[in-house]
């Protein structure tokens, strides 16, 4: 086991070297989309695609009015797309640097950073799709989008520790990232993004979202985009303590793990 | 920081695995299975109860058949092997040139691959910035540079890496030989290049199986073999020594 204060001095002179690591998840973006002829402009697209596709069927299925479901859909597929990277592809967050990782002297830390960043800079993208949509079909508003700002946090932090736990544990157990996109896909349909928890409270499935965490991060930076007020002030406790949860978690990964990573890869 | 150094204090490292891939289903079979799998599991001791101090403005070299734990210990004070037994200090900056043939980003460009590695040494953006057109110009890569490493040979990553390591300014230089880099042409500026860099290391630790390398440059040698330090002294003491074992053997 790694001593905690070992790993709080990694994780400081992590921070430290943001340059490094906002560096190299930039690098990471336009890896992505090098050789591609419209580049990151496929995120709006396939954004588009999927909110005309699947928005206006899940829309008219559900009755739901469009100018309003549209946006919802869309805005929460955007966080939905951030946190699935954070538990998916963070699986591989070390496993792909590993030709950094036994070469230069850095705390692995940075790579956690980096593929923060990188997934950071897919949201915002995303969230451009979102602006663009709002001011198509009306409802944008900016008092809306700086008061998402502190669900926004802790959407980051909570993804943060999730990114944590996947690498690690992706590096230990390489079947981590296969097993837990079957289950994010299950998670998916139940958490509310395609249809409005009006629909489970009227069938008084009200548990299906209540007991899920990861609806509380999608509807704290949600429901400020999409209302232009705050969400119910208890959904921020339940993110709260859920991120407590969560990075209770992720240093306990992290702790078990460390010392012994660069020998896993 | 003026008192530089690597001082290890009863390092062991040792490697643990399963023979298999380790997955999750070994794991899970691992877990019902009992004590009868342990027999899967192997565990190497690279090194043992290493004690050594290396202080600032020591230059040393290290001698050892292959396999001998010489790539294990500069890595252990790189700190990329964490030990798995005992305590290693490491006071100062590190610059580590080990491999030249992974650590790229195979879809960029050679210039973005020379920023990411100046980056990861300890270079600061302005510093890479400045360095960029020498490091360019030794490289001799021309419009490559701005290919994606990808379409490289091995001689170019060789070329590419070798003159971003040597352009920083070390504190703690570890080599683990690399002399000899690319074609005739290159490896004799390398080789000069190299030198120079080799003195401005206020530590160096240098693995090689060059004596006269070692010779010219290390007055300490150490000889590591099978994972322990079997003589630590004057570096024509310690290479007669090994020699005369080496080449006795039958």
């Amino acid at each position: 086991m790694t001593s905690g204060q070992q790993l709080f001095a990694d994780a400081l002179t992590s921070c430290r070297l943001w340059r490094v690591w906002t560096f190299l998840g930039g690098q990471d973006i336009k890896t992505r989309f090098r050789r591609s002829f419209i580049g990151p402009l496929w995120i709006l697209l396939n954004l588009g695609l999927f909110v005309g596709g699947a928005g206006v069927v899940y829309g008219v299925m559900f009755g739901q009015p469009m100018r309003e479901f549209l946006p919802f859909v869309i805005t929460g597929v955007v966080i939905w797309g951030f946190l699935l990277s954070s538990f998916t592809e963070a699986g591989g967050a070390f496993v792909g640097a590993e030709g950094y990782i036994k070469q230069f002297s850095y705390p692995k830390q940075i790579y956690l950073l980096r593929a923060l960043v990188t997934y950071s800079i897919v949201l915002l993208i995303g969230f451009c799709a979102v602006i663009l949509m709002q001011i198509v079909i009306g409802g944008f508003e900016a008092t809306g989008w700086l008061l998402a700002i502190p669900g926004l946090a802790l959407l980051v932090i909570a993804a943060l520790a999730h990114i944590t736990i996947s690498a690690y544990v992706g590096t230990r157990f390489r079947d981590w990232p296969h097993a837990l996109a079957g289950l994010l896909q299950v998670i998916f349909f139940v958490t509310p993004i395609m249809y409005p928890i009006k629909l489970l409270q009227a069938k008084h499935l009200d548990f299906v979202y209540k007991l899920n965490p990861l609806y509380y991060l999608v509807d704290i930076v949600r429901h400020p985009i999409l209302t232009g007020s705050f969400a119910p002030t208890e959904n921020y406790g339940f993110a709260l303590v859920y991120i407590l949860l969560i990075w209770i978690i992720a240093i306990f990964v992290a702790r078990k793990l460390d010392n012994r990573l660069v020998f896993l890869l | 920081m003026t008192d530089l150094g690597i001082h290890l204090a009863d390092v062991g490292i040792r490697f643990e695995g399963q023979r298999d891939s380790g997955g999750i289903k070994d794991w899970i079979v691992s877990r019902f299975a009992g004590p009868k799998s342990v027999s899967d599991r192997y565990s190497v001791d690279a090194l043992h109860n290493l004690n050594l101090s290396i202080g600032h403005g020591e230059r040393v070299g290290l001698i050892g058949l292959n396999g001998a734990g010489k790539s294990t210990l500069l890595k252990v004070m790189a700190r990329i092997y964490p030990p798995t037994s005992g305590t290693a200090t490491v006071r100062g900056h590190v610059c580590p040139m080990f491999e030249f043939a992974t650590g790229f980003e195979m879809n960029q460009s050679g210039r973005d691959n020379i920023r990411i590695r100046g980056l990861l040494l300890g270079m600061s953006p302005a510093e890479i910035e400045e360095k960029l057109p020498e490091i360019a110009e030794f490289t001799e890569l021309g419009e490559f540079l701005d290919y994606p490493v990808r379409t490289y040979s091995a001689g170019m990553f060789v070329r590419l890496a070798f003159a971003v390591s040597t352009s920083i300014n070390p504190e703690i230089l570890l080599i683990d030989e690399v002399m000899g880099a690319g074609d005739i042409k290159f490896a004799g500026k390398a080789k000069r290049r190299m030198f120079e860099f080799m003195e401005q290391g206020k530590v160096l630790v240098f693995a090689s199986h060059s004596p006269d390398l070692l010779r010219s440059f290390c007055k300490r040698s150490i000889w590591l073999d099978a994972g322990s330090i079997r003589m630590d002294g004057d570096t024509d003491d310690v290479l007669d020594c090994y020699t005369r074992t080496n080449q006795s053997a039958p």
